[in-house]
This record gives C-alpha cells, sequence and structure tokens, in this order.
C-alpha cells in the first residue's frame, strides 16, 4: 500500500493548513526580542512538557532510533534510556538548569560571560553554532528519504519536497519566533503522538510480540537485547550514550530555550523530569518499527534503493520502506502528518534557538549600543531565514557515510562537551576561568572534527560478512564509542590544567574571567 | 548491581514491562498534556496581550 493522495492527501493537506495558519496568527504578540527568542519567559508546564517532547522528535530521529531497532534490536534503545535518567535526574537535582535559570539569560554562554569573560562568551557561541549545524545540516535530506520511501514518490521529488517543507517552516518560525513554535509544536505534539499510537498499534497487532522477539533472538542474537554482550556496543557504548545524553540535557539548544522560556526556575525543572520518560518513547517507538521492519525486509531488498539516494547504510530505508509496504490507506495519511509535524516541529525549534546564539552571543561584540527591540526581531529573523537558506544547501549535498547517530553524536560532541564541563565548572568550581576555558573550547572542538575529517579522508577496507566495505581510519582503530568518551574527559581535563595554570589574581577579577 | 541490570536486559520481560509503559505513557499522559498545554496556551497569550500596550508606550 502507498501513499493514497485522495484520503492520505487531505489529512495531511489539513494539517498542515491548521499548522500554518496557528503559526502566523501568533506574530502579532512578538513585541520584544525576549518575546521572540524566549516567548516572554511565560512558558508554562504542559506547553513545555508538549513542546520539547515535538521538538525531540524529528523524522531524523525516528530514522536513526528505528535503524537503531533494526541492526541493533532492543539494546539500540539504551541511548534513549541513558537520556531519559540523566533528564530526570539534572531535573530533580537542578544540577546546573537551576543556576542557569536563575541567572536571567538568554543564552548560555552568556552565563559564561559574568565568570569567563566576554571572548569565551563569543567562543561558546560560534563553537555552539558549528556543532549545531553540522548536526542539523542532515536532517532535510533524512526526512525527505522518509516521505520518499514511505510513499513510494519518486526520488526527484526529495528536494522538491525537501524545500516545500523548510519553505513552510521558516515562513512561521521567521514571523513569529518562540511563540510560533511553542503553539506549532502543541499542534504537532497531539498530531504526531496520535500517529505514533496508531503506528506502532497496528504494528505490534499485524506482526505480534514474539515474532518482533523471535526475530531479535534469531537475527541479533542475546546482543540484541543486552548492549553489554553485544559484538559492536559493550559498555563504552552505553557509557558514550550517559555521557552524550547528560550534556545534551544541559546544553543541547532546544532543552535548554525550553528551561529558560519557562516562567520560572521551578517549571523549568518540572519540564524536565516530566518530560524524562518520553525519551524513552522516543526510541522504543521507532525501535519496534525497525525490529518489524526486521523481521520483513533483507538489507539485500533495500541496497539498490540506498544506492540510488547515495547512502552508504541500506538499514536507514528499512523502516520507511516496510512501512510503505504495509500500512493502509489513512493510516499512511496520519503516519505522513505524524512525520510532518515532528519533522516541522523540529527543524523550527532547531532554527530559532541556534540562531538566538547567532544573535546573542556571535553579534554580542558588534552591538556596542543598545539596539532597539525592533531591530533586534528583525535581525533574528534574517538570521533565522539563513539558516534555513543553510539547511537547504548542505541538505541537498551532504551524503552520510556512516550510522546516522554516531554522526549526530559526533557533530553534537563538538560542543557539548565543551560547554557542558564550560557549565558544570562555571556553576561550581570557583577556580575555572577563561584559560581552562578556551582550552577546554579548543580540545572539544578539534577532536570531532579531526575524527570526521580523518573518516572522510583516509579510508580503509574491511571485510564484512563476506563483502568489502570502506570505512573510516579513525572510525576502524579507535571507534565512536571511545572518541566520544576520550573527548569528555581531555575537555575536562583542559578546563582543570588551563584554569590552574592561570596565576590566581582577586576574587574579583577572577570572577570575570579577566 | 551492575550485574543486575545485566541480567534483567536479558530477560524479555523487562522490554516487555518497558514498551508497555511506553503505550501507556503516549495513550495517557499525552491526553492530560494536551488538554492542560491548551490552558497554558490561552493563559500565556493572556498574559502577553496585558503586557503589550506597556510595550508599546516604551518603544514609542
Amino acid at each position: 500500500m502507498q501513499f493514497n493522495y485522495l484520503i492520505d492527501g487531505s489529512i495531511v493537506g489539513l494539517y498542515l493548513l491548521g499548522t500554518m495558519i496557528a503559526g502566523i496568527m501568533v506574530r502579532r504578540y512578538v513585541g520584544r526580542v525576549e518575546d521572540y527568542l524566549l516567548a516572554g519567559r511565560e512558558m508554562n508546564l504542559y506547553l513545555g512538557i508538549a513542546s520539547l517532547a515535538a521538538t525531540e522528535f524529528g523524522i531524523v530521529t525516528c530514522m536513526y532510533t528505528a535503524q537503531a531497532g533494526y541492526t541493533r534490536g532492543f539494546a539500540g534503545a539504551i541511548p534513549g534510556i541513558c537520556n531519559a535518567v540523566a533528564m530526570f535526574l539534572i531535573g530533580l537535582t537542578g544540577f546546573c538548569v537551576k543556576p542557569l535559570r536563575d541567572s536571567g539569560v538568554i543564552t548560555i554562554p552568556e552565563l559564561f560571560e559574568k565568570r569567563y569573560g566576554s571572548f569565551v562568551r563569543w567562543l561558546s557561541g560560534v563553537v555552539i553554532v558549528l556543532g549545531g549545524l553540522l548536526n542539523m545540516g542532515v536532517f532535510l535530506r533524512v526526512g525527505g528519504q522518509f516521505l520518499v520511501c514511505c510513499c513510494g514518490l519518486d526520488l526527484q521529488y526529495l528536494e522538491l519536497i525537501m524545500t516545500a517543507l523548510l519553505v513552510a517552516v521558516a515562513v512561521y518560525t521567521v514571523l513569529g519566533g518562540m511563540l510560533s513554535v511553542l503553539v506549532t509544536d502543541y499542534l504537532q505534539f497531539v498530531v504526531m503522538s496520535g500517529g505514533l499510537l496508531a503506528v506502532t498499534l497496528f504494528l505490534l497487532f499485524q506482526t505480534g510480540w514474539t515474532t518482533l522477539v523471535n526475530t531479535v533472538e534469531k537475527k541479533i542474537g542475546p546482543g540484541g537485547f543486552n548492549p553489554f554482550i553485544h559484538q559492536e556496543l559493550g559498555w563504552p557504548f552505553v557509557v558514550s550514550n550517559f555521557i552524550t545524553n547528560a550534556a545534551a540535557v544541559l546544553c543541547w539548544q532546544t532543552c535548554i530555550a525550553r528551561l529558560l522560556s519557562a516562567k520560572d526556575t521551578r517549571t523549568g525543572r518540572r519540564i524536565y523530569t516530566h518530560t524524562a520518560f518520553f525519551f524513552v518513547c522516543r526510541w522504543m517507538i521507532p525501535g519496534i518499527w525497525g525490529i518489524a521492519a526486521l523481521a520483513a525486509i533483507s538489507p539485500e531488498v533495500l541496497q539498490p534503493l540506498a544506492d540510488q539516494m547515495g547512502e552508504k547504510q541500506s538499514s536507514l530505508l528499512a523502516m520507511p520502506y516496510y512501512l510503505g509496504t504495509i500500512l493502509p490507506a489513512g493510516l499512511m495519511g496520519i503516519l505522513v502528518a505524524a512525520m510532518l509535524a515532528a519533522e516541522m516541529s523540529t527543524d523550527s525549534s532547531y532554527m530559532l534557538t541556534w540562531g538566538s546564539v547567532i544573535y546573542n552571543d556571535i553579534l554580542a561584540p558588534f552591538r556596542k549600543t543598545r539596539w532597539s527591540e525592533k531591530k533586534g526581531i528583525l535581525w533574528n529573523r534574517c538570521i533565522v531565514a539563513s539558516i534555513g537558506l543553510f539547511l537547504l544547501f548542505y541538505g541537498l549535498w551532504y551524503r552520510l557515510g556512516g550510522n546516522l547517530w554516531e554522526y549526530l553524536q559526533t557533530t553534537g560532541t563538538i560542543y557539548l562537551s565543551s560547554m557542558s564541563i564550560l557549565l558544570i565548572a562555571c556553576c561550581y568550581w570557583r577556580r575555572a576561568n577563561n584559560w581552562g576555558a578556551v582550552a577546554a573550547i579548543i580540545v572539544g572542538a578539534v577532536l570531532p572534527v579531526a575524527y570526521l575529517a580523518i573518516n572522510q579522508q583516509i579510508q580503509v577496507e574491511i571485510e564484512v560478512a563476506g563483502k568489502v566495505e570502506e570505512v573510516g581510519l579513525a572510525k576502524h582503530y579507535i571507534g565512536d564509542y571511545w572518541i566520544n568518551i576520550g573527548t569528555y574527559i581531555a575537555v575536562a581535563a583542559a578546563m582543570v590544567i588551563g584554569s590552574l595554570l592561570k596565576p590566581q589574581t582577586s576574587t574579583k577579577q577572577d570572577d570575570r574571567g579577566t | 548491581m551492575l550485574g543486575q541490570i545485566e541480567q534483567m536486559l536479558t530477560h524479555y520481560w523487562f522490554w516487555e514491562l518497558l514498551v508497555l509503559a511506553v503505550l501507556w505513557w503516549y495513550s495517557s499522559v499525552t491526553i492530560y498534556v494536551a488538554v492542560r498545554g491548551l490552558l497554558d496556551i490561552k493563559q500565556m497569550f493572556a498574559r502577553l496581550g496585558q503586557r503589550q500596550p506597556q510595550q508599546q508606550q516604551t518603544i514609542n
């Protein structure tokens, strides 16, 4: 069964129209930069939960979590469990997030300026934007691939679909900022949740729980249930994921924007504790779809499709291809609407929250005098539109070489490692200063970038299941998990050594990072 | 403790319970959040609406 233009198209069209109208209507409430970037800090608990949940689930999320289910079975959902545990603990204890929200800043680098000085604020902004843009650069292409595979559309429409989707999102995000993002996130949360639940129940009834378990047991083995005994995973995978997810909870722009948009610190922390379990759902639901695909589709069937799309790993396409063959008309429309909802909420929020760092921190040195609110909003709108253009062009030419989650993890580490260490030190270590901060930022950015560059430039041939495959040199000899863990350790060491090397001055000067 | 977690992951009931919990979360919490979230949106715009005349005065 493929996309039915009359039934499924009507469902999708109705959803898109509703979202656009709601998103554009709220623009009249944008009077200040704080309204545009943080919804005037008026967001309450349940809107925060809906918004965070919608933002953190895009088509790209669905694709890599389903890929994890397809290749690693139930063990593939471990990152979600790590994320949920980290988010719950951080929300409960207020670790870092309490002092961050109490400070009343718009972005994390703004807080850093108070301790490390204005240069560190600017540099932090640069690495946050660099890591974030590389990360979100693959969203559009992967989203387009899902729609093409699932709906059976001609491949030539991939770019057209991506562009149309981005333009729709950009229109309401540029006009209404965070207010549009929150309202559309809410709608998208409802549509997305309904769609995810309907498709999951359909698949469970269609395939059966026993078949899913037996498939993992037969095709992946005990490692499909237990990551510690999985040949390619093991404890470095679990540790690496726990560290990355904890750092993401502390510093990921979309999470932090919700914390800072909350009406007070208590609400911000409750958003974290109440949304935590969603991160298990975020990995489990598409994971089940991926396992169901594993039960029905072999990698050989997918290879021609992957070749056509220029992707090395056909496993990424298993879930959408499978759903395209099994879902009836009507349910397909609900799925596509849900996935569009997921993608739009993610794209809009990413464009806005990373744009906020460009405006608030990277452009800070250029705002010698205070800008009017009108000028500030105009600049923010231009920045969001520019990020949209970047996403379009980067998304068009970048081809993913390996596992999607590992790519996202590595690009995220470019800034997550240094920003999380800087934030922890800023909140809890009095000796932390700008020497340590700069050293940590450099180490945190250089290691993952070097890793990515080496993998892209130098490749080795290895034999997997009788087939010769090309793998990046660093990936083959060190591996994604060790690079990730090593980067965090190196960044922490750089922060400590750099801070201790700086001669101690008076407390007042030290606090300003001078 | 690590051994216990490892054992728990090996037994399928852990994953079965987790899937049930996920389905429960989506079918119940979602509805609750959807209803309360709508009220939050109304309140948020009411507060922003009240602030707007003051902001206009400040800008002018």
